[in-house]
């Protein structure tokens, strides 16, 4: 009888008392603190006095910032550039990987061991493979007669220089995406297809590709998410320069907060990305739900 | 529309299976072939080959005058459909149908009219803008047929079309398609395991088992004069009863033959072991009074009644023991007695017996089968 | 079913697309491997070129045209780093942050993935809508006031700043959430009813079911602690409560010039994760293959 009866007991204080430690930290370093970074915003402080309220002014200072309008349009050059690389990059790589032939497991090891190294230890690898003076490529686009190229350098180049080295960091999580999307493709349904006549790129375009959509459109957000979020590699390499070539908007907003204490205006800067991701997702989602054709 | 043939195939898999085993068959213009059998006996695979998506380790496959043993799927003009009918998920019914005619350069107004009559035929005109997601089973059928008989191939393959329908269902599709076959007139070649499908769809019925041929010939054949005792017991429903027997010529013409309480002759027999079989429904009720005892006689105790409506299945036990046809499902239960052998009759619903009572049952001598204990051949 | 991706990422498709493929070995040579080799040579160029700096002399870095082969192996240069800098120091600062958020990530995130399985308590489907919000927060947008209650608490330059803020995070709730609900609960119920409280359900039968998704939830985690840039930027600043990427940067910025040293400082970086790599492949691509799932 009484074991009946520790059953029907209150399931609520169980419950909480299992979530609560996870609820408590997320709560508290997760939601908090996007509250809290909405009030910020509206203050001017430096972290170690209390702030002042001074309402919109770090929001309406913006539109003046020329460094902040810079910030931006590389963030966003730099997601246009990174996005369709590593994702188009990715699917023909998952593509020309998805065969049983010898030695694949090796390929796709290769591929996929970029993914799991630091942010801090790629680009340190790089600076080094893209010496102006002494680094490998420049060797071999020499040899081609091409270059000296200089690179992170260079004011006009380092931006796409960083570009290049993250797709090469990152296709590799794409390729996994892919992969698995690729091999949910039912055999029959490539079989069928060959039967009806179709050709390789044929099947490509008509078949796989269509197939991928949710695969595709996953990858776009994640990716853009990321990219708008780039930081550790411009503060290794760059610094933001040469000059302000490769100022991106968190990397702005760190130098803000943390080495010239202006918090609340960060904070404001900080919100703005957080509007234009969530902008960017959305309409990505919504595109993307007329485009992609979902599997029931 | 052309003859299909498969010379001397064999096909063994990287893993060292042997799916086919020097297989030969040969298919006419415009005939329903089918090839049935237990899962694994090669017949999906022998379909694979034709179709072109698996190579043959060794012979030849010809469709029309042609060889095709190198060419890829897309050129050897045959059409196949699949046990999940592969339709692309993500295209309008009207899109999956046209879409092989599309690929092969087909002129639009001439996809719309081919589309639009295989459509009318398969009555699938209102589903032309549904997705296959929206689709019920039935209907995603018949698309994937639609979508293999709108290219007016030279065969037309299918791989268990009708195995993932519910049973109602499967009737009815099975009559669509006999009808179809006689309207179109397309060379066919059709795999399942399901023997009842083979013998009402079939112009010709292929047993295979393990890899090889058992038996080709029309459902009639196959069912009146099984040529061994895997064919035997595999086509028929229930599975024909078979008792372990022996054969004395005594030196005479005719043979004795001896199975449990069976006692009959036969001329030309040779000595040794046999294997009598008799099908369920050849078995019939003794009446109490008969004196005649000219046919074989089995003294059947019943252990359990099937009604059937009009008939029933009667199982019960002869004295004997049993002979395995090799194309049981599974391993029959141990009776309790087991010097007593299973055997099932259909007997009329009028009269039926009780499990505990003792039926006398006989069969004519005709469809009394006699096969080779050593070989499983027929013996006739 | 994320198992599934993982083993059909890592091995060979079973069917191949192609038909010279249908028969391998009966092509010795594949016209792909000559896309998939450069391909593989473009991702491992960087690495093996880091690799042998790290053994050159510095004279021998200056070499223009780069050699491939140097003439002598430096491993010196490796035990020079852990002098001229506090290398191992910074190794077992990351070793021990990333140790605990991973142990402390495995026990909250199992604890209230169940409750939110299987109990059904008060405010139960709110919270979780809450917690899933938070991922979709950038993490910049939330990191200065974090710094701010990680300061308040006097946290700052501890190593616990790392640890305590990140010790359960949503994505492991949503991982846990999802597989128990794969178990079946019948399980579960047959232990309630011989008497099982439901802490020991959890650890007694849940839990040694959901070693899968469990790896997975550790790899994951430990591969972003130990890659974490960012927020240890922000909360340490003495060389000794550095974490490794940290530590990694201010090396860079006094060995600029001596890049023998600083690729072999790199190269004992990587060395961890790549292990780990090598050893739980497939959890790594369980991992990410779910994170595509859940998008």
């Amino acid at each position: 009888m009484w074991r009946l009866r520790r059953i029907t007991e209150s399931e609520h204080a169980a419950g909480w008392a299992f979530a609560f430690p996870a609820v408590c930290l997320i709560f508290v370093f997760g939601l908090v603190p996007v509250v809290w970074s909405a009030l910020l915003s509206f203050q001017r402080t430096n972290l170690i006095a209390p702030g002042q309220w001074i309402g919109l002014a770090n929001y309406k200072a913006l539109p003046h910032d020329p460094l902040f309008q810079a910030s931006i349009v590389h963030s966003l050059i730099y997601t246009a550039l990174f996005v369709p690389l590593s994702v188009a990059g990715g699917l023909l790589t998952a593509v020309a990987l998805n065969r049983r032939i010898r030695g694949i497991r090796i390929y796709r090891t290769a591929v996929f061991v970029p993914v799991v190294l630091s942010t801090i230890a790629t680009a340190i690898m790089f600076l080094w493979l893209l010496d102006p003076n002494f680094g490998l490529v420049n060797y071999l686009l020499g040899q081609v007669g091409l270059g000296p190229y200089g690179f992170f350098d260079s004011a006009t180049g380092a931006l796409y220089s960083i570009v290049g080295m993250t797709v090469w960091g990152w296709i590799g999580f794409d390729v996994i995406v892919y992969l698995a999307a690729l091999q949910g493709i039912p055999q029959s349904l490539v079989e069928a297809a060959e039967i009806d006549g179709v050709r390789t790129w044929s099947m490509f375009r008509n078949i796989t590709v269509p197939l991928l959509g949710p695969a595709t459109l996953f990858l776009v957000v994640w990716s853009s998410i990321n990219a708008l979020q780039l930081f550790d590699e411009v503060y290794l390499l760059t610094k933001g320069g040469p000059g302000t070539s490769t100022y991106v908007v968190v990397y702005y907003l760190y130098s803000l907060a943390f080495s010239q204490g202006v918090a609340g205006y960060a904070a404001a800067i900080a919100y703005v990305l957080l509007v234009a991701i969530l902008s960017l997702t959305l309409i990505q989602l919504w595109v993307g739900r007329r485009l992609v054709y979902y599997a029931s | 529309m052309a003859q299909v043939a498969l010379n001397n195939v064999t096909k063994r898999f990287p893993g060292g299976t042997c799916a086919l085993d020097d297989l030969s068959l040969e298919i006419s213009d415009g005939e329903f072939l089918i090839l049935v059998g237990p899962s694994g006996c090669g017949k999906t695979t022998a379909l694979r080959l034709i179709a072109g998506l698996e190579r043959a380790t060794s012979g030849t496959i010809t469709i029309g005058d042609t060889t095709v043993n190198g060419v890829s799927p897309r050129d050897r003009d045959i059409a196949m459909v699949f046990q999940n009918y592969a339709l692309y998920p993500h295209m309008t019914v009207y899109r999956n149908l046209g879409f092989g005619l599309r690929e092969r350069r087909t002129p639009k107004r001439e996809v719309d009219r081919r589309v639009r009559e295989i459509s009318t035929i398969l009555g699938l005109d209102d589903l032309l803008k549904r997705r296959p997601a929206q689709l019920s089973g039935g209907q995603r059928q018949r698309v994937a047929m639609g979508r293999a008989l709108v290219r007016e191939p030279k065969a037309f393959l299918l791989d268990e079309p009708l195995s993932n329908l519910d049973a109602k269902l499967r009737v009815q599709m099975r009559a669509e398609l006999k009808r179809l076959h006689a309207k179109l007139g397309i060379t066919t070649i059709y795999v399942t395991h399901d023997q009842i499908e083979a013998m009402t769809l079939a112009d010709r019925i292929v047993v295979m088992s393990a890899g090889q041929a058992l038996q080709i010939g029309t459902p009639q054949e196959v069912f009146a004069r099984p040529a061994n005792l895997f064919v035997a017991g595999f086509i028929g429903s229930p599975a024909m009863n078979l008792l372990r027997g022996r054969a004395s010529a005594q030196g005479s013409a005719e043979t004795e033959i001896t199975a449990g309480d069976l006692r009959f002759t036969r001329p030309g027999v040779p000595d040794g072991e046999i294997i009598v079989g008799i099908r369920p429904e050849s078995l019939v009720p003794v009446p109490a009074d008969a004196t005649d005892l000219a046919h074989p006689t089995l003294d059947l105790e019943v252990d359990l009644v099937e009604p059937l409506g009009e008939q029933a299945l009667v199982h019960g036990t002869v004295a004997g023991s049993a002979a395995q046809s090799g194309a049981e499902e599974e391993q029959a239960i141990l009776t309790e007695a087991p010097s007593r052998a299973p055997v099932t009759a259909v007997l009329p619903a009028a009269g039926l017996p009780s499990p505990g009572d003792r039926v006398r049952v006989r069969a004519a001598e005709d469809r009394i089968y006699l096969f080779s204990a050593a070989t499983g051949d027929a013996i006739w | 079913m994320t198992s599934q991706i993982a083993s059909q990422v890592l091995d060979p498709p079973q069917r191949p697309a192609d038909e010279e493929e249908r028969e391998p070995g009966r092509f010795l040579f594949s016209p792909w491997h000559l896309v998939l080799i450069p391909i593989a040579v473009v991702m491992l160029i960087p690495m093996v070129w880091m690799l042998v700096t790290s053994l050159e002399t510095l004279n021998e870095t200056r070499h223009f045209p780069p050699t491939l082969l140097p003439h002598t192996l430096r491993p010196g240069n490796y035990t020079q780093v852990l002098r001229q800098a506090p290398f191992a120091r910074w190794f077992l600062n990351t070793m021990i942050v990333t140790v605990v958020t991973v142990l402390g990530n495995l026990l909250f995130c199992s604890l209230a993935g169940y409750a939110f399985a299987r109990i059904k308590f008060f405010g139960r489907e709110v919270v979780f809508v809450l917690l899933l919000t938070t991922l979709m927060i950038p993490f910049q947008v939330i990191m200065i006031p974090t710094f701010i209650i990680v300061k308040d608490l006097g946290l700052i330059n501890t190593l616990n700043a790392l640890i305590v803020p990140n010790l359960a995070n949503a994505f492991g709730v949503f991982l846990l959430r999802q597989f128990f609900r794969t178990l079946p609960v019948e399980l579960e119920e047959a232990a309630r009813i011989d008497g099982a409280s439901r802490l020991s359900v959890l650890f007694k039968i849940v839990l040694p079911l959901s070693g899968p998704a469990l790896a997975t939830l550790a790899v994951i985690t430990f591969l972003w602690t130990w890659n974490d840039f960012l927020w240890p930027l922000i909360t340490i600043y003495s060389p000794n409560t550095m974490t490794l990427q940290l530590g990694l940067t201010t090396f860079e910025g006094t060995h600029q010039t001596a890049t023998n040293l600083l690729m072999a400082a790199n190269v004992m970086s990587m060395l961890p994760v790549l292990l780990l790599f090598f050893l739980a492949q497939r959890y790594f691509i369980r991992g990410i293959a779910s994170s595509g799932l859940k998008g």
